[in-house]
């Protein structure tokens, strides 16, 4: 057990050391190519020991733990820090560690026309990120989690903001740190009330059911904010201002699935909150649905892939409502391939013809046919066609609604499926079918350096649904997929769905029933109400404390200074320095002293 | 010749000497005016001894000792001091105001 812990306790510090490395020195970052090499090494060994860990781990239902108490005051720890192994942060890591090495393995070309301090900076960002994130899933307490949680967010904020003369993107950056950080204060509350009644930041505790439920509707503040749940959603569509492999691992594949990875993780905890679960299932059935028709209607490549992340991720947080943790860890596995496979080959894409817009691709099926395969596989595992892993993971999904009996969610989420189906088709066709665009006819294929991360996620997003046995024995739970009610209706669902958005797309173009459900897009009515709370509240209050911060408790200190020096200008002529002036008070002094005693 | 008339001798010896420590700045009549203090204390010693019996002749001879080495500490200063500002005046002594 003790390589094992090693090996854990690798993952964490070779990313770290390429990231002080480059930061500690600056040629390494200005060059780029070093601190870039230096980072896909690191993650390279990271992704090496996840996968031996899988082998040499502690097996189903054991865990085990290194861990070093924090903050020692008085002879107690305030937490422990350190790396926990089990069945759930073991196969996440594994996950977290192989997206982020095909991802930064593609970066490296897609990259590559950045100034060289600009691919530097990117890649140091990337191996700081593989280093919060890991931390946050070896986390054996919520307080490192919390602390990998907002480091995370942190290097989200970072990388959205990496194209640093757009302003677009810096506003996209800010608008996602602060609606995360908002929600984060559930997390940190949360936090201080597990502490306070129980003494520790565990989450394998017995609490009476209203704390219980306290506890776990604040956490799930949080994961809104980081899944992307409505109508939290509105940052995660702008997010897309990054780099698009940025967009691949943070914001499709490992960051955004952190709010239902910390769900799966303290699931003792929520399991003894049955009304915050109802609420999960509510919200994550809404922003399935909501966010899949929103996905409809986008023109731009990236956006229909942002807002089915959300939907997905509603699929998810649906899942973790109907309590099945295994549901919804085994959808975030499978679609952390498939979503990044597809916004790596959307970037292959995006890099081919130079634009995000649907009107400009089509017809990009014969001249860049690797990336159309790879893309087609991670559609099809999106869409949920049997045998792709999402058929697998999103038939668990719908499974576990069955089985609580839960048919509203049940059927909106079915539909979901379908929608899922239907604009994944639409953007197969208008991408690689039909007549290309000026710009698509003049594509190329991308070089092997992209093409290869692209087929190195294809394997997993097609066959990955083959490891839910596996992943559920760790959870200490059972998978197996049975002809029923279920699978028949998502694979109807998956196929029909693809099969009338060929239909509909397939004669070139966008169908008119696009304008139609163009007035659906209530994204700017959510986004302008959070727009305005963050103009009328959000910022009258910052500057309410300011006014508090620099004319009350700045004005007390200065006023306590400045009264001093005043004191003593008033004081400081008694004191002339001149002996005559000291003689006259001596015998002023002594003459009243006299007097004094004269008057007894 | 009664113990009266020597006490109001001493005070008015006494008064003279605060009158002229009060007024003088001149450096060495500062000192004389501290001597003549000195001396109305040391004639009010020597009065009640020779009126009231008290054993005050020791000490007085005692005090002019004290006395003359006080004038010679000061006698010091003022030459200190007139050799570096070309006169004696104390109020010239200021360099160590803030």
């Amino acid at each position: 057990m003790t390589t094992a812990l090693g090996l854990a306790l690798l993952c964490l510090a070779a990313p770290l050391a390429a990231a002080a490395l480059s930061v500690v020195i600056p040629p390494l970052r200005q060059r780029g190519t070093p601190a870039a090499a230096l980072t896909v090494l690191s993650s390279l060994m990271a992704t090496v020991a996840s996968l031996a860990l899988l082998r040499i781990g502690p097996g189903p239902g054991a865990a085990a733990r290194l861990t070093v108490p924090w903050m020692v005051v008085q002879g107690r720890a305030l937490g422990e820090v350190g790396v926990r192994l089990d069945g759930v942060s073991m196969p996440m890591l594994a996950v977290v560690c192989l997206v982020a090495l095909a991802v930064q393995v593609y970066s490296l070309e897609y990259l590559r026309s950045e100034r060289p301090a600009s691919y530097g900076r990117y890649f140091t960002y990337h191996a700081l990120f593989l280093f919060s994130m890991n931390a946050l899933v070896l986390a054996p307490e919520l307080l490192q989690a919390f602390a990998g949680w907002e480091l995370v967010g942190l290097l989200s904020y970072l990388l959205i903001g990496f194209h640093v003369e757009r302003p677009a993107a810096g506003r996209a950056a800010v608008k996602a740190f602060w609606m995360t950080k908002l929600a984060d204060m559930g997390f940190l509350i949360a936090l201080l009330l597990l502490f306070v009644r129980t003494g520790s930041f565990g989450w394998d505790v017995a609490l009476p059911q209203r704390t219980a439920e306290a506890i776990a509707a604040l956490l799930f503040l949080a994961v809104m904010g980081k899944s992307a749940q409505f109508p939290l959603h509105v940052w995660l569509p702008d997010a897309m201002e990054g780099p698009t492999p940025v967009s691949a691992l943070l914001h499709a594949a490992t960051m955004v699935a952190a709010g239902v990875y910390l769900v799966v993780r303290v699931d003792p905890l929520f399991a003894q909150a049955p009304l915050t679960r109802e609420g999960m299932l509510w919200v994550g059935t809404v922003t399935a649905a909501f966010t899949a028709l929103l996905a409809l209607v986008q023109t731009d490549l990236k956006r229909v892939l942002a807002y089915s992340t959300c939907s997905q991720l509603g699929f998810m947080v649906a899942a973790l409502g109907a309590g099945s943790a295994f549901a919804a860890f085994f959808h975030l596995g499978t679609h952390a391939f498939f979503k990044a496979l597809l916004f790596l080959a959307a970037g292959s894409v995006i890099h081919a013809v130079h634009s995000n817009e649907l009107s400009a691709m089509g017809g990009l099926g014969r001249r860049m046919p690797v990336t159309t395969v790879t893309f087609a596989v991670g559609a099809l595992s999106l869409a949920g066609v049997p045998p792709f892993a999402g058929f697998a993971s999103k038939d668990t999904v719908l499974g576990a609604l069955e089985g609580r009996a839960a048919w509203i969610p049940w059927t909106l989420l079915i539909s979901t499926a379908f929608l899922t189906a239907f604009y994944m088709g639409r953007v197969l066709v208008r991408t690689f079918l039909g007549r290309p665009s000026e710009a698509a006819a003049h594509a190329h294929e991308s070089g092997l350096v992209i093409l290869g991360p692209l087929v190195a996620l294809a394997i997993p997003a097609a066959a990955g649904g083959i490891l839910g046995g596996w992943l559920a024995r760790g959870l200490g739970t059972e998978f197996h997929l049975h002809l029923g009610l279920t699978p028949v209706a998502a694979s109807l669902a998956g196929l029909g769905g693809l099969g009338v958005a060929f239909v509909v797309y397939g004669r070139g173009g966008e169908a008119p029933l696009a304008a139609k459900l163009a007035a659906l897009d209530r994204y700017g009515a959510i986004d302008r109400t959070w727009t305005w709370l963050y103009r009328r509240a959000l910022l009258p209050l910052s500057d309410g404390l300011r006014w508090v911060d620099r004319y009350l408790v700045d004005g007390l200190m200065n006023g306590l200074g400045w009264g001093t020096l005043k004191a003593g200008a008033v004081i400081r002529p008694l004191q002339t320095g001149r002996t005559r002036d000291y003689a006259l008070a001596v015998v002023v002094g002594a003459i009243l002293l006299l007097l004094l005693g004269g008057w007894r | 010749m009664t113990l009266r008339a020597f006490l109001l001798v001493a005070a008015f010896l006494f008064s003279v000497g605060i009158y002229g420590l009060l007024t003088r700045r001149h450096a060495v009549a500062l000192l004389l005016s501290i001597e003549v203090m000195a001396n109305a204390a040391n004639l009010v010693f020597v009065a009640f001894a020779r009126f009231g019996g008290a054993p005050g002749q020791p000490l007085v001879l005692f005090a002019l000792a004290v006395t003359v080495a006080e004038v010679a500490v000061g006698l010091a200063l003022v030459t200190l001091l007139y050799r570096r500002h070309g006169d004696a005046l104390l109020d010239l002594a200021s360099e160590a105001k803030g």
